[in-house]
């Protein structure tokens, strides 16, 4: 799901290629320059990757990140594909897609932004040495270097925005995570589900607890919800008014609804502030809220050893709230 | 020929709405349901609204009366396979449907009937009035 | 015309610079663009991946609001904005018309009466399903309905 949000959202704004460019003032003859000196960039390749590593190993907060000499071949070749690539003289989406690419391992590798733009601009002064040292004309070398300078700032726009993307994801995969955790509903039983709230409920996590049940309930099929409360420290009006709602939801499911978990000062609350909850059935213990859910399912508790002949008897599906 | 068909399985109606409500088939739905009783002498309808991705004010109130109009003319009336996410935002919107009843889906609908028959139910919240 | 409220939901800040990606307007000239709009809604809601919860509210809004567009005001038109504001996406939708103009818009806002189609409910419920609402009217000149739902994380 990450994946295509992700796609879904750089794709408003990020490809937006031309609006990019024109920001860093990277034009076509930019890039034709470029190409031009893709032979130069080819004889001093090699060169070019090792002395770039060797700044980052030299530095213990990137040395990190390249823990074996496995790794370290394999930085090396992607290394040396970006280098050329700055050279192939086309940026379009598959060029645009590699830099976002780029940008979002290394922020799953956990590199900072701090680390990954000081390299560049080790990148830029070592690719500065090769351009004076193999463009005899100082003019046109110059020009060069400028036109380099814009794509790889084009470059760092991108991973800027690739590291933001990540991280939002990461933050959205934290919050569904969150949102689970603080809706924990529970399946008592065939047909009965259990939502123990616990902490405060706000407005924003009362409207996530009612969409997670209503779903539940309807994958559970379920007959009856048991909300249970007494996990809840305060219950003022508002608060009253989201229960009220989300049982109100929970009915025109099809599904009855228990409150339980009521306290002697929940109740005088509920009562002085006139909240019509009287039409709910409610239960003080959630022992006893299990209890009239089995009934309206059909089922009971019986002592061990007992006879399971007569459950069904307590009631129907429908009837038993009143009791 | 209505676009919603209603079937008739002993005393019983089932209407599926399959088809988007506009304001105009709302309106007829409730005519065709209303006929449907008179001719056939009903006494129990299921209303199978799984297939309803909107329900606003308008058509929700459309569903709610013909409840209770068919109430009137002795057909016990249940609402079946409401969406969650139409439930939510009919009650966000302050449009719970007091009154009505509703069942999971169209067994949980028949068995609802089948049990109030009995004489086991009988407005099941007395004293309240929908909105 | 007189603006009655700008309304931000449950702690939302007030959106950064907010871009706008994409424009539609549509007619609300006759009952059937009713559904128009709200089928506009939903598919818009649904390809920006909102949740069942959050396309079911804006699609119901939109509903509400383009039938009053439609009755209460004799029609006008819809505009939707598809929007970003750097971190998430929005919809807007902007509901005009040329009608009457609301006369008492706190009782309308308030839930008004509750007959069959009452320009009141539609107002009070769409406000309560979007993250910004924002209403103005003037007696004789007509009314201006804007509302933004933003998908959250």
């Amino acid at each position: 799901m990450a994946g295509s949000e992700t796609r879904d959202r750089l794709t408003a704004d990020v490809y937006d290629i031309p609006r990019r460019r024109a920001f860093v003032e990277l034009g076509d003859d930019d890039l034709a320059r470029l190409a031009a000196l893709r032979p130069l960039a080819e004889a001093h390749i090699d060169r070019l990757v090792d002395d770039f590593y060797e700044l980052l190993l030299g530095q213990p907060d990137t040395r990190r990140f390249f823990p074996d000499a496995h790794v370290i071949e394999r930085v090396k070749r992607s290394q040396r594909a970006y280098f050329l690539g700055l050279f192939d003289g086309k940026v379009d989406e598959a060029y645009v897609d590699d830099r976002l690419r780029v940008g979002a391992v290394h922020e799953r590798i956990g590199l900072a932004p701090k680390w990954y733009l000081g390299a560049y601009r080790r990148q830029l002064r070592l690719l500065l040495d090769l351009l004076f040292s193999g463009v005899p004309d100082p003019v046109e070398a110059r020009a060069a270097f400028a036109s380099l300078q814009k794509l790889v700032f084009f470059d760092m726009t991108l991973a800027i925005d690739a590291y933001i993307v990540a991280r939002d994801d990461a933050l959205e995969r934290h919050q569904t995570a969150l949102r689970e955790l603080s809706t924990p509903v529970i399946r008592v039983h065939h047909g009965v589900l259990l939502l123990p709230l616990v902490g405060t409920v706000d407005s924003l996590r009362a409207e996530q607890v009612m969409d997670t049940v209503l779903v539940r309930i309807v994958e559970e099929q379920a007959r009856v919800l048991i909300l249970d409360i007494a996990g809840v420290p305060v219950v003022d009006t508002r608060v009253a008014e989201h229960l009220l709602q989300t049982t109100q939801a929970v009915r025109l499911l099809g599904c009855e609804a228990i409150l339980t978990g009521i306290s002697a000062h929940v109740a005088r609350t509920l009562v002085q502030l006139g909240v019509e909850i009287a039409t709910m059935p409610t239960r003080a213990r959630l022992a006893e809220g299990i209890e009239l859910a089995l009934a309206i399912v059909g089922k009971r508790i019986a002592p061990a050893g007992a006879g399971a002949g007569s459950a069904a008897e307590h009631a129907g599906p429908d009837g038993a709230g009143r009791a | 020929m209505s676009p919603i068909p209603i079937l008739r399985i002993g005393t019983t109606l089932l209407c599926s709405v399959h088809v988007e409500l506009d304001d105009a088939l709302a309106e007829r739905l409730q005519e065709d349901v209303l006929g449907t009783i008179e001719r056939t002498g009903a006494t129990g309808l299921v209303v199978d609204i799984s297939g309803l991705e909107t329900v606003d004010s308008y058509v929700a109130r459309i569903l709610a009366d013909t409840g209770r109009m068919a109430r009137l003319m002795g057909a016990d009336t249940v609402l079946a396979g409401m969406r969650p996410e139409v439930a939510a935002t009919l009650v966000r919107m302050g449009f719970p449907l007091e009154g009505v009843r509703a069942a999971l889906d169209l067994d949980h609908g028949l068995a609802l009937l089948a049990h109030g028959r009995s004489g086991a139910t009988e407005g099941r919240r007395p004293g309240r009035t929908a909105p | 015309m007189r603006p009655v409220e700008v309304g931000h939901r449950g702690g939302e800040r007030a959106p950064r610079s907010t871009r706008l990606l994409g424009r539609h307007e549509l007619p609300i000239a006759c009952e059937a663009d009713i559904v128009l709009v709200r089928r506009k809604a939903r598919s818009l809601a649904q390809a920006y991946g909102f949740d069942a919860f959050a396309t079911a509210a804006i699609t119901t809004a939109a509903s509400e609001l383009a039938r009053n567009c439609w009755v209460h005001g004799g029609g006008g038109a819809a505009v939707v904005e598809e929007l970003y504001d750097g971190t998430r996406h929005g919809l807007a939708m902007e509901f005009r018309d040329t009608g009457p103009g609301i006369g008492d818009v706190e009782w309308a806002l308030a839930g008004g009466h509750s007959t069959t189609r009452s320009l009141g409910l539609g107002l009070s419920g769409s406000r309560r399903l979007v993250d910004e609402f924002a209403l103005e009217t003037a007696r004789g000149e007509g009314t201006t309905v804007r509302i933004v739902k933003w998908k959250r994380f």
